[in-house]
């Protein structure tokens, strides 16, 4: 029925095979570039995820240092706080222990030769004899005993509170100098805190 | 320091601005310390700026708001303005007068040390010549600053010189050598949460342990900004050279400095200068910037990096000017990049550093930096003609190699100058993104570098 040339039978089978044949060495051409950009990709990015991976951990250890340095400097400074603090404390204590010892030292003996001095320390610095003297009511007995020795001198009748000394006003009113313990304690408490500090052994 | 104190005068004979002047005045010495006291017993800190023929006249550092003829007494010392020093200042906190403002005690002072300084004898001094890496791109890699130069920053009104300041204060380091490195920073004038950025700033980073802030804040009297610079210039000197620190000192914002001289000049009726500073803002402001540098024998340094912002961004006031004058160079930053919104808006152009070619190269920072400094300056510079030849012509109108400049131009602001305010870059990183940038153009255009270092570090895109 269905009789075919036996040429055109054949022919169709070798041009199948052909096609076969090219397509089949076209996608092995395919894979094989594939492959090969494949492995050229990976090869490529090979260095490119190295230097990845490099930044990555160069960044993560440069956080980690700067997490370090933040963590460690204020533990540091923490501690350092801490420390001022229990000093300050100290030289604190130091201090109204000897102020306390102050007030209540023994105004006799030397104490009058001390108002004295600084009687005269006060007469040099304002430049006149002229002067009114101010105490605290504990040493209004040696100061106004002292002040027979200064022709020039009198006298206040008001009192300060002080722990001891003297303030020294010029008669006219415009000059002051004062000469108190108070405020030779006050200027020199930097050098005084230094030197209690020394004794905890601190700025040695 | 003596026991003795100082007389108190109690006749005042007129009170003008921030001076008060005080009759009847016996023995005052020029720059002798002042304690104003007030009817209700405050005390404020001032010195004597003149004496003669009886009267003394005393700038008051803290105003002279609240004080009157009748009640105002005026204590004299006896001494200079001082300012207590010890190892212990590392890491605090102080007012513009030096007094602390960290809720601590007076730190225990190992000397008190005049705030005015002593002058550096010339022959003494020692050329800057050691690389300071401050982290930051555009300085260490153009405008390089070395341990002993004083370098300061121009910028302008509302730019971002703080965070700069800040940044450099936090990431600043010596590097190649043990020796300890402190930074020292004066805030004059500047608003309350700039200050309080400064400090939570060096706080958070652990940069505080290493650094003493001096904040002088906008509300504080402006005549206190006199005395801030050199408070903080008396306890960087102390560091450097009796401790053996490289102490960078940052003062921001110098500008300030100069307006309080001004209000002080004005209240005195001198005769003014260029816009109404004195004729002796130069001989001033060389009192404080002449305080950096190294001495011969001493191991330690004092850098400065000032910061003025240039009122209406103007290079020719008085301040930027005469400032030019005694610095070895200058950082400007350009009100166009910081539209553009890049950080930190250096004009690179406008910026030099006198002492950079001593600090860098072979043993400093590497070989090939000052020829690669140089080659992306060049190549900015024409990236900054192309970009204006294009601006007419429009880009069609470019040549091949323009469009490579432009290229150029573009990574050199987003990539180079372009920086995160907690970005911490090594020199090493610094000089890879110069050779980035470099290799943006052919080899043919490298005209100021090695044949050598090209081979080396030039990588064609």
């Amino acid at each position: 029925m269905d009789e075919r040339h036996p040429l055109a039978s054949n022919s169709l089978e070798v041009t199948i095979d052909k096609i076969l044949k090219n397509t089949e060495n076209d996608v092995l051409s395919n894979i094989k570039t594939a492959l090969d950009d494949s492995q050229q990709n990976l090869d490529d990015s090979v260095p490119k995820l190295e230097a990845e991976y490099d930044k990555i951990l160069s960044d993560g250890k440069k956080e980690a240092e700067k997490i370090e340095k933040q963590i460690m400097g204020s533990a540091d400074i923490e501690a350092r706080n801490k420390q001022l603090m229990a000093l300050e404390d100290a030289v604190d204590k130091v201090f109204s222990k000897a102020l306390d010892q102050i007030a209540n030292a023994d105004r006799s003996g030397d104490y009058s030769n001390l108002i004295k001095t600084m009687i005269e320390e006060a007469t040099q610095i304002l430049g006149t004899s002229e002067i009114t003297v101010t105490t605290n009511a504990k040493d209004k007995d040696v100061v106004q005993s002292t002040l027979s020795q200064f022709p020039g001198a009198e006298m206040s009748p008001d009192t300060i509170d002080c722990l001891g000394g003297i303030v020294v006003k010029s008669k006219d009113g415009a000059m002051t100098f004062d000469n108190t313990i108070d405020a030779r304690i006050e200027r020199l408490k930097p050098l005084i805190r230094k030197e209690i500090a020394s004794k905890f052994g601190v700025g040695e | 320091m003596t026991a003795e104190g100082g007389v108190q005068y109690s006749k005042i004979a007129e009170i003008k601005g921030p001076l008060v002047i005080v009759d009847d005045v016996e023995n005052a010495a020029f720059d002798e310390l002042v304690e104003v006291e007030t009817k209700e017993g405050e005390r404020r800190l001032g010195k004597v700026l003149e004496v003669g023929n009886g009267k003394a006249i005393v700038q008051v550092f803290e105003g002279t708001t609240g004080l009157s003829i009748a009640a105002t007494n005026a204590k004299f010392v006896g001494k200079v303005m001082e300012m207590p020093v010890s190892r212990e200042v590392l890491g605090r906190v102080f007012d513009g007068l030096g007094r602390p403002k960290d809720g601590l005690p007076d730190p225990i002072a190992d000397r008190f040390i005049d705030i005015n300084g002593e002058p550096m004898n010339p022959e003494q001094r020692e050329y800057p010549k050691d690389f300071i890496q401050t982290g930051v791109s555009v300085i260490d890699g153009m405008i390089t600053l070395v341990r002993g130069q004083k370098l300061p920053i121009f910028s302008g009104s509302g730019m971002s010189h703080n965070l700069l300041a800040a940044q450099i204060a936090r990431q600043a380091s010596v590097i190649g050598t043990q020796d300890d490195f402190a930074v020292v920073f004066a805030a004059i004038g500047v608003q309350y949460n700039e200050a309080e950025y400064f400090r939570r700033s060096l706080e958070e980073s652990g940069a505080l342990k290493r650094s003493v802030l001096f904040l002088n804040t906008a509300d504080d009297p402006a005549i206190e900004r006199i005395i801030t610079p050199r408070v903080a210039l008396t306890v960087a000197e102390y560091l450097a050279f009796e401790l053996g620190m490289h102490v960078l000192v940052i003062l921001t914002d110098m500008t300030n400095y100069a307006e309080a001289l001004r209000e002080i000049s004005a209240a005195r009726e001198e005769v003014p200068g260029r816009k109404g500073y004195p004729g002796y803002l130069y001989t001033d402001l060389s009192t404080i910037y002449e305080r950096a540098g190294k001495l011969n024998g001493k191991k330690g340094s004092v850098t400065q990096v000032p910061i003025l912002s240039m009122p209406s961004d103007d290079i020719t006031h008085p301040i930027p000017d005469l400032t030019g004058y005694i610095t070895e160079g200058q950082i400007v930053l350009g009100r166009d990049l910081f539209r553009q919104g890049v950080y930190p808006p250096v004009n690179i152009l406008m910026s030099l550093s006198r002492l950079m070619k001593d600090g860098i190269g072979e043993g400093s920072t590497r070989a090939d930096h000052g020829e690669i400094s140089n080659q992306v300056y060049d190549a900015y510079s024409r990236a900054q003609e192309v970009r204006a030849l294009a601006g007419i012509v429009g880009k069609a109108g470019l040549t091949e190699i323009d469009l490579k400049y432009m290229d150029v131009g573009d990574v050199f602001e987003n990539e180079f100058l372009s920086q995160a305010t907690d970005e911490n870059r090594t020199i090493e990183e610094t000089l890879g993104i110069l050779w980035k940038i470099v290799s943006k153009l052919p080899k043919n255009e490298i005209t100021k570098i090695k044949d050598k270092y090209v081979e080396q570090y030039y990588k064609e895109e």
